[in-house]
């Protein structure tokens, strides 16, 4: 691994996100966007959960949603830099793959936590107080990683399936929405628990509601979520990798 | 006994040494590449010296490309052997890629960035020392009297300022063997020329330079050898002047539409 290279392809990817407007926009002020309207929308809502509004109910799935949409972003930048024969002129450098995907699951990993902690922090000035504290928040932004992760390897195996960057917008969405409706806010019931089941988001909103609804850390349940959404995104990042290093780059 | 030339390329590691094997910068033995029923490339055999400007002509589809692209490890052969810089394609790709340039047909540009920024970026993916690095990409905006435009982004560049750019990035890591694959195109006369110039410099600089090129003139004008391949077989090589000779034609591209003209209508 050499960071030279690692450096100059996260300097190059944290660039087109500052230089494209639209990037900027998904990256930024999607997230702000959401909270603010979800604020505005439910703050005053009562929730099933006795003593919480609709919108402190939705908070620790908006964290979940907010990452689950840089499978998009990924998608759609891999998509961009093969279509302009960029991928195979990197591949003709000494970089070598380990280095090149480390570097976009740094650089993508990191937006999609700073994507979070605008939720977070624009949460908080909507009224959102979370229990569990530092270190429950330490907590809930390491499950975010962990999402975030996963995020980056079904983008890689978005942009993989996906011809065009158009094509990787409309298949980003066959991730995006079962996440969305089943993994997030939306509450589950027995007919979309099945399915809820097998969603990395699923595991993480129900141990971020966890630790900010103030249950012990110490709470087997919220290991039990860790371990097991640890385990999908390995295998999400793993398959995503493999397959875009085997099929994606031509 | 010939005394191999062992070159640093000081970028990463002690493996890192351009050894051409007897002169010759690359070998291409028995090349064959197939796309299902498609022979794209057919029992392709050349030496390029060390040095030379190595011309690869062909019409459309005549499988220049696909051979740069075997050369470089962007494809892999269905049989053969290649051997560029003393190195096996196969075995080696890790230690060629130290030092060999690409300059790809279409122009692979990051739009976002700068000139500059797009030319050291593969500064850094070379892994230049930083200092050295700044200096190549002023010698060789400089080279170009590009200093100016390459504060801007590549967005707003015309399709030659892009070319220009293009070609830099294929030389900033000051390489031993460079790969360019039609790196005029879209040029008007006056870039085209002082690219003309800029490549016919790096042979001063013992570089060993393959052209693929649809601009004949630029060939003749270039190359100290040239391959004419078609159907992906190569079928005439030697230089402009032997090729004239050889086929009592005024200039190459008299040559060229000889050959693989008489080629076509046998093939009809």
């Amino acid at each position: 691994m050499n960071v030279q290279r690692i450096s100059a392809l996260v300097k190059m990817e944290l660039k087109k996100i500052i230089r494209e407007p639209a990037y900027l926009f998904m990256m930024l002020l999607f997230p702000l966007v959401l909270t603010l309207s979800f604020g505005l929308g439910f703050a005053t809502m009562p929730s099933a959960v006795p003593g919480k509004t609709q919108f402190e109910f939705m908070v620790p799935g908006l964290f979940g949603y907010a990452c689950i949409f840089i499978i998009m972003s990924v998608a759609q930048a891999f998509s961009d830099d093969r279509e302009q024969g960029l991928l195979k002129r990197i591949n003709v450098t000494p970089t070598t793959s380990g280095e090149f995907m480390g570097s976009n699951l740094i650089t993508y990993t990191s937006l999609s936590v700073l994507q979070v902690a605008i939720v977070a922090i624009s949460a908080f000035l909507m009224g959102y107080r979370a229990q569990g504290g530092v270190a429950g928040l330490i907590l809930a932004f390491l499950f975010v990683m962990i999402l975030s992760l996963c995020s980056v390897g079904l983008g890689l195996i978005t942009a993989t399936i996906a011809k065009s960057s158009e094509a990787a917008t409309g298949i980003s969405f066959i991730f995006i929405l079962p996440q969305m409706f089943f993994g997030t806010f939306i509450p589950i019931n027995e007919t979309t628990r099945p399915i809820a089941m097998f969603l990395p988001s699923y595991y993480v909103t129900d141990a971020i509601t966890m630790i900010f609804n103030g249950v012990a850390l110490t709470d087997l349940n919220i290991w039990f979520d860790l371990i097991v959404v640890l385990v999908i995104s390995l295998v999400i990042v793993i398959v995503g990798i493999g397959l875009f290093k085997r099929y994606g780059k031509a | 006994m010939h005394a191999k030339i062992k070159k640093s390329r000081a970028t990463d590691g002690p493996e890192d040494v351009y050894d051409p094997e007897h002169g010759k910068a690359i070998i291409i033995k028995n090349l064959v590449k197939k796309f299902e029923d498609v022979t794209a490339v057919n029992d392709l055999s050349f030496e390029v010296k060390e040095g030379q400007i190595f011309g690869l002509l062909g019409p459309n589809g005549a499988g220049k490309t696909t051979t740069i692209n075997m050369m470089i490890g962007l494809l892999k052969p269905t049989s053969g052997n290649i051997y560029v810089g003393g190195y096996n394609v196969k075995k080696s790709l890790k230690s060629i890629k130290k030092f060999i340039g690409v300059c790809p047909q279409d122009a692979a540009i990051y739009k976002f960035l700068t000139g500059r920024e797009n030319i050291e970026l593969f500064g850094n993916l070379h892994a230049m020392d930083k200092k050295e690095l700044k200096q190549r990409v002023d010698e060789l905006l400089k080279a170009v009297t590009f200093t100016e435009a390459s504060k801007r982004k590549a967005k707003g560049y015309s399709g030659g300022m892009l070319r220009q750019i293009n070609l830099l990035m294929a030389l900033v890591n000051n390489p031993y063997i460079v790969f360019l694959d039609e790196p005029t195109v879209g040029m008007d006369p006056r870039a085209r020329r002082k690219t003309w110039d800029f490549i016919g410099a790096l042979k001063e600089q013992n570089k060993t330079v393959i052209l693929t090129t649809h601009y004949i003139e630029e060939a003749e004008a270039l190359s100290d050898t040239v391959a004419i391949i078609d159907y992906g077989e190569l079928i005439a090589m030697g230089s402009p002047k032997e090729l004239m000779e050889k086929y009592e034609s005024k200039n190459l591209e008299k040559v060229f539409m000889k050959i693989t003209g008489r080629r076509i209508m046998e093939g009809a």
